[in-house]
């Protein structure tokens, strides 16, 4: 267990010195700071080792649930999506979660902020379907306000039409 | 012309801002009758020739050329060089400068051989512009027997980062303020008195909406709840139109402008929201998906009566109500792209206003002669203006700032 976790830093770590700063759980100020000093140095399964002792639930990548242009249903493809959150959360009780409804860049504004709270609370309900209780989640809509993705074509727009997961302990 | 576009975001700006409409000093020599040249509402409309001459120092060209560029917008006006005959009416600016900024305007019937205004200006050397934007309302409705939108303001969102400012600026982009700089703004409107200013906006979490005191510049929480919270227009009375999910899906309520007496309008499911109050205050235009696609929808204030209005197009957002109460602009999607259209309430005479790049969140100007509205046409998003004939159109913001989302004010108190 130890040394998967150690692989699973690793990778982590890696991904996140190249750049990509697509971040799938939010660390509290103290860990994202511990985090970006072990990234400027080479890393050795010791030094990572010593950074295990962040949380493991926190290693948990939990992906975005993607939907379709202008809707809020949850697709066929989503649910193992969500089906997967909600088992890791059956796990793992003492974790709460806030789910950010987001559109993609094509709509209004004001539209989009509708939009985004629906597929928000679209998640929401699935997982409660999957025995998530609803006191550990809340929702919140940014419409088109936070993209992860800013170019014009339909692979980025497919990215930010998402139900986004943060762990909010 | 170079605009300026400096942040200002000291509370005393603000309030300096707001003193400039009440410090105004006006002494009316001779009053106009009540001959109206232009018919401005007249299909066939015939440009009046004017002629606009200034004499003083340097500020007299400045002063002339704003109330120019003012009056020229608005269409109705056909130019002439002061040294050649033709104008029907001539306008005379005298202006000395010492501590302050004196301004004489005569306006002068050349056809009738008459006077028609005669009129002192003074204000402090740094309202230049709001003396020039006075002098053209005046000039405006001389000629055409209506108010002037010179002196009005615009309210709009700057793009910083992960913030939303709330910006007001002169209607012709000038004089930006920061009024708003904390959170994610969205929605926004004016009170009818444009005492109040009234905004979503996302702090900590949160969708809450604020109101806030032009006056004293003080802002407290009107509505709170979990889940979205927009506001969308405010009545003559000063009702309050918003949507809100705080029992589960999204509805519309309406309040009062101090945030009791909370009202639902709406039970359905899916979407209802940017509520938007006909111009008397009985009907409300909103949007919702209820029937599968985002469309405009007509109600009664009470929530009954509801009418579909848009049935054009799969996606029709964001409307605003003609100050005569006529029509209702909005933004539809063709093409692949968002445009600013305009139909009758009760779903007839649709008309297309724009139709390059991506434009949205359509305002009118109180006198309903224009719409602003956002543009990405140019790269950024910026705010713009058009004449509701899609005549005239021109850009207010730099293009180096994303400002978007425009609120016109109603007209200010002098």
């Amino acid at each position: 267990m130890k040394k998967f976790l150690i692989l699973v830093l690793v990778a982590g770590l890696t991904i996140f010195a190249f750049g990509c700063a697509k971040k799938h759980v939010k660390p509290t100020d103290e860990a994202g700071a511990a985090r970006e000093e072990v990234v400027e140095e080479t890393l050795t399964p010791r030094e990572a080792g010593d950074v295990s002792t962040y949380e493991e639930e926190s290693l948990f990548e939990f992906k975005d649930a993607l939907f379709e242009f202008n809707k809020y249903n949850i697709r066929p493809d989503t649910r193992a999506v969500l089906d997967s959150v909600a088992s890791w959360l059956n796990d793992h009780r003492d974790i709460n979660v806030l789910i950010e409804g987001h559109c993609d860049e094509r709509g209004t504004n004001e539209y989009n902020l509708a939009l985004g709270e629906k597929r928000a609370k679209a998640a929401r309900d699935y997982l409660i379907s999957r025995g998530v209780s609803s006191k550990r989640m809340s929702t919140i809509t940014y419409g088109e306000e936070k993209p992860v993705c800013s170019s014009h074509n339909e692979n980025c727009w497919q990215r930010n039409r998402r139900a986004h997961f943060v762990v909010t302990r | 012309m170079k605009k300026e576009f400096k942040i200002k975001s000291l509370n005393l700006k603000v309030v300096m801002f707001f003193c400039a409409l009440f410090t105004f000093h006006f002494s009316l020599f001779t009053a106009s009758d009540a001959k109206v040249y232009i018919d401005i509402t007249s299909p066939a409309l015939r440009k009046l020739p004017i002629s606009i001459n200034y004499t003083g120092p340097a500020e007299a060209g400045q002063i002339a050329g704003i109330a120019e560029d003012d009056l020229n917008f608005t269409g109705i006006f056909y130019f002439i060089d002061p040294d050649i005959a033709g104008a029907e009416i001539r306008v005379r600016i005298n202006v000395e400068v010492l501590e302050e900024i004196k301004a004489d305007v005569e306006v002068f019937d050349l056809i009738a051989n008459r006077t028609v205004l005669n009129k002192r200006y003074r204000a402090d050397r740094k309202y230049l512009r709001a003396l020039a934007h006075g002098i053209a309302n005046d000039v405006f409705e001389v000629v055409t027997g209506r108010k002037g939108v010179f002196r009005t303001k615009l309210a709009y969102i700057v793009n910083s980062g992960n913030k939303k400012w709330l910006y007001l600026t002169d209607w012709d982009g000038y004089n930006p303020v920061r009024i708003v700089s904390k959170g994610l703004s969205a929605s926004h409107s004016w009170s009818p008195d444009a005492r109040y200013f009234i905004y979503s906006s996302e702090r900590n979490r949160k969708w809450n909406i604020y109101s806030l005191d032009l006056k004293s510049y003080r802002e407290k929480v009107l509505f709170s709840s979990k889940g979205l919270n927009l506001v969308g227009g405010i009545s003559p009375d000063n009702r309050v139109a918003f949507s809100s999910s705080r029992d589960g899906s999204l509805e519309i309520y309406v309040m009062n402008i101090n945030g009791t007496g909370i009202k639902k309008l709406t039970r359905s499911y899916g979407i209802d929201v940017s509520p938007v109050f006909s111009p008397d205050g009985s009907r409300i235009a909103f949007v919702s998906d209820r029937g599968g696609s985002p469309q405009i929808y007509v109600m009664n204030s009470n929530g009954r009566g509801v009418k579909r209005v848009t049935f054009e197009g799969p996606y029709n957002t964001s409307p605003a109500w003609s100050p005569d109460g006529k029509w209702i602009a909005y933004v539809g999607r063709k093409n692949g792209k968002n445009q600013v259209f305009m139909i009758k309430s009760d779903s007839t005479d649709l008309r297309q206003l724009t139709s390059t790049g991506n434009n949205e969140n359509p305002s009118f100007s109180p006198d309903g002669m224009f719409i602003s509205f956002d543009s990405d046409r140019g790269g950024n998003k910026n705010i713009y203006l058009m004449s509701i004939n899609g005549e005239r159109e021109r850009r207010i913001t730099p293009r180096k700032i994303k400002a978007m989302n425009p609120r016109w004010s109603p007209y200010l108190k002098k």
